[in-house]
């Protein structure tokens, strides 16, 4: 099977590309909505649920986690939005990619565009490792009951990869160097 | 560019077209418009063979070097 061109490798993952993205819309979405009707909801709910620590003095450890929650949701609006952000960043990222395919399955991949497009990617990439911190932080410091520890090791194959991205956004230039030189070598 | 290209003097001296040239040499009429204009960047000898064939020439007569500052690689240069 071919790996350029129409009905190749590459246009599979084009494909799959899509798909993902239209996923990480539909999560972005998501999310967004599910924030926002947390906090339109927030005072009738945080109403009730103070009720019923009011009049239930022994409590179950199901409401007092819900009215702990209630309690807490600055910090899960925080950890919404940097869930949000760290989908943003997919989005760019699978955006950027769906871009560069587009000129793989028309068997032109050394177009000056795709250089600063796979700078894009490594930049988001780097921004991913980055957000990926913060959503972690932001979940442990919401949600400590799920008994995260916050780990801040490097990701060594993460940052190998954004290393990778930056060169072959390098090799895609010098690649559009020489197309250009071809195309003007009479 | 210093590189000059005399394509067009010659053409006039042979009373011959572009089209005409491009049709013999076998290169498009765009590429020729390319050459002709002092765009391209480098030249085939096998094209500069054919051109010397057709207008009964010499390389020296097509090309001339006009001493001047290089050409600017541009954006899509290297480094």
């Amino acid at each position: 099977m071919r790996t350029l061109g129409p009905g190749s490798i590459a246009s599979l993952l084009k494909i799959a590309l899509d798909v993902a993205y239209a996923a990480l819309w539909a999560a972005l979405v998501l999310i967004v909505f599910a924030a926002a009707a947390g906090l339109l909801a927030l005072p009738f709910v945080a109403n009730s649920a103070s009720n019923v620590l009011q009049f239930d003095g022994s409590l179950n450890g199901h409401k007092t986690d819900l009215a702990t929650l209630l309690h807490r949701w600055p910090m899960l609006l925080a950890a919404a939005v940097a869930v949000a952000a760290y989908v943003g960043v997919l989005l760019v990222i699978f955006f950027r990619l769906r871009q560069v395919f587009t000129t793989l399955i028309m068997g032109d991949p050394f177009r000056p565009e795709n250089v600063g497009r796979l700078r894009i990617v490594g930049l988001a990439l780097i921004a991913l490792e980055v957000v990926g911190y913060v959503v972690r932080m932001a979940l442990a410091w919401a949600l400590p009951e799920r008994g995260d520890s916050v780990d801040f090791s490097v990701n060594l194959s993460g940052w190998f990869a954004i290393l990778v991205v930056f060169v072959l956004a390098e090799v895609f230039r010098e690649g559009a160097r020489l197309r250009r030189d071809a195309e003007l070598t009479i | 560019m210093p590189i000059r290209v005399n394509l067009d003097k010659i053409l006039v001296d042979r009373r011959m077209s572009l089209t005409e040239l491009a049709d013999r040499v076998g290169v498009t009429i765009v590429n020729l418009s390319i050459l002709k204009t002092g765009k391209a960047r480098a030249v085939r000898f096998s094209t500069l063979d054919a051109l010397c064939r057709e207008l009964d020439c010499q390389p020296g007569d097509i090309l001339h070097f006009v001493p001047g500052p290089p050409d600017d690689p541009g954006e899509d240069g290297p480094g």
